[in-house]
């Protein structure tokens, strides 16, 4: 399973990657106005308009991005935290295990934005 | 003034006699722009000649006199012992095998540096073929820092990955195979690139960034080794776009340009 990973390397750390500048500057975005700033009523939002945009294909390419990126980022350095605490025995389960989780989310995620 | 006394609590393993280190405790005058090499010269010279420690220039060139003190890998010939308290603890360099007292084995350290292939690939061959290599500013510096590396093997010392997996090239061999693929004089970069994305490679880093703190030569080896990711990535995903070039069994003429050959 290792061996499959370390082929996988470029893919996962570009996922990472993604997920990292997604993590860092899109989704504290959504959360403090979707999750902060409406409920609270500091800004109003027209909740037609806002379906309407993220039904629209970039629209739905966004939110797809904006839910899976981050599960692979945090896969990936859930992964490294166990290997510098000096879990490379078990990293062929832990990574298989974590990315498996980061895949299902995404899965998941797919499903939430077709449904939309 | 008032003499200045410290107390140098100093790693001690003599591989004949022990079977675990120790350490021993030296009381020395010292003097206030003392580095903490001066100590050591001091303690070797006039109070206990057995101990042993490597060093050569005193100018944070050749990179032989680093070591743990007080935990962290320092430089010690650069290292101020004032910006340390009473006691200053001076160990090995941790990730090494120890020689004896603060000598450490550098063997694999050496085997590593040489896998990433740190020379210009193709350099003679391509002079041949075009004249006289020429290279801009704007290309130089994008390799220029990486080849300030002196070898000091701190930021080994630091790694947590290097603690951890064996087969980790770590920070120092990484960067400098990543300073050659950035020299446009070279021409090794696909062969290179497999062996900095392989087992052990580029992506076994999880950026804790310690070697780049720890440098005492300014070089961003961390840094290094996230471009050599994303490099690797996009040369992953140019596979898709253009046919993928095989990588070339490396040639007597090409390793004639390995220095020490040819």
């Amino acid at each position: 399973m290792r061996a499959l990973m370390l082929k996988l390397e470029p893919i996962i750390w570009g996922l990472f990657g993604g997920g990292m500048f997604v993590g860092a500057l899109l989704l504290p975005a959504f959360v403090l106005v979707l999750g902060v700033l409406a409920p609270l009523g500091v800004v109003t939002l027209d909740t037609g308009a806002l379906f309407a945009l993220a039904r629209h294909p970039l629209g739905r390419l966004v939110c797809l991005v904006t839910i899976a990126l981050p599960l692979w980022a945090g896969a990936h350095q859930l992964r490294h935290i166990f290997l510098d605490f000096g879990g490379l025995r078990y990293d062929g389960f832990l990574g298989a295990l974590l990315y498996l989780l980061a895949l299902l989310g995404s899965a998941l995620g797919i499903v939430a934005v077709w449904n939309l | 003034m008032a003499e200045q006394k410290k107390t140098l609590v100093v790693t001690r393993f003599d591989p004949d006699r022990d079977q675990t280190p120790t350490t021993r405790e030296y009381e020395i005058p010292v003097e206030a722009d003392w580095k903490v090499l001066d100590a050591l010269n001091y303690i070797k010279a006039q109070v206990d000649p057995t101990l042993s420690h490597r060093w050569s220039c005193r100018m944070a060139v050749c990179g032989s006199c680093g070591m743990n003190v007080n935990g962290e890998p320092k430089l010690t010939c650069k290292q101020p012992l004032s910006a340390y308290g009473e006691r200053v603890e001076v160990a090995p360099l941790a990730n090494f095998p120890v020689i004896r007292d603060l000598v450490v084995e550098m063997d694999g350290f050496m085997e590593r540096l040489k896998q990433v292939k740190p020379w210009i690939i193709e350099a003679k061959e391509e002079a041949k073929r075009e004249g006289t290599n020429r290279q801009s500013h704007a290309e130089l510096m994008d390799f220029k820092q990486f080849s300030m590396c002196i070898n000091c093997m701190l930021c080994y010392a630091a790694c947590p990955v290097v603690a951890n997996e064996p087969d980790y090239l770590g920070p120092a061999a990484l960067a400098l195979g990543h300073r050659y693929n950035q020299d446009t004089r070279d021409h090794g970069g696909v062969e290179r690139n497999q062996i900095l994305r392989d087992d052990g490679g580029v992506f076994s880093c999880s950026y804790a960034n310690e070697c780049s703190e720890v440098c005492p030569k300014g070089v961003d080896p961390a840094g290094a080794i996230q471009q050599a990711k994303l490099n690797n990535v996009l040369d992953w995903a140019k596979r898709f776009v253009v046919p993928r070039r095989k990588p070339r069994a490396p040639t007597a003429a090409a390793q004639s340009d390995e220095p020490g050959r040819g």
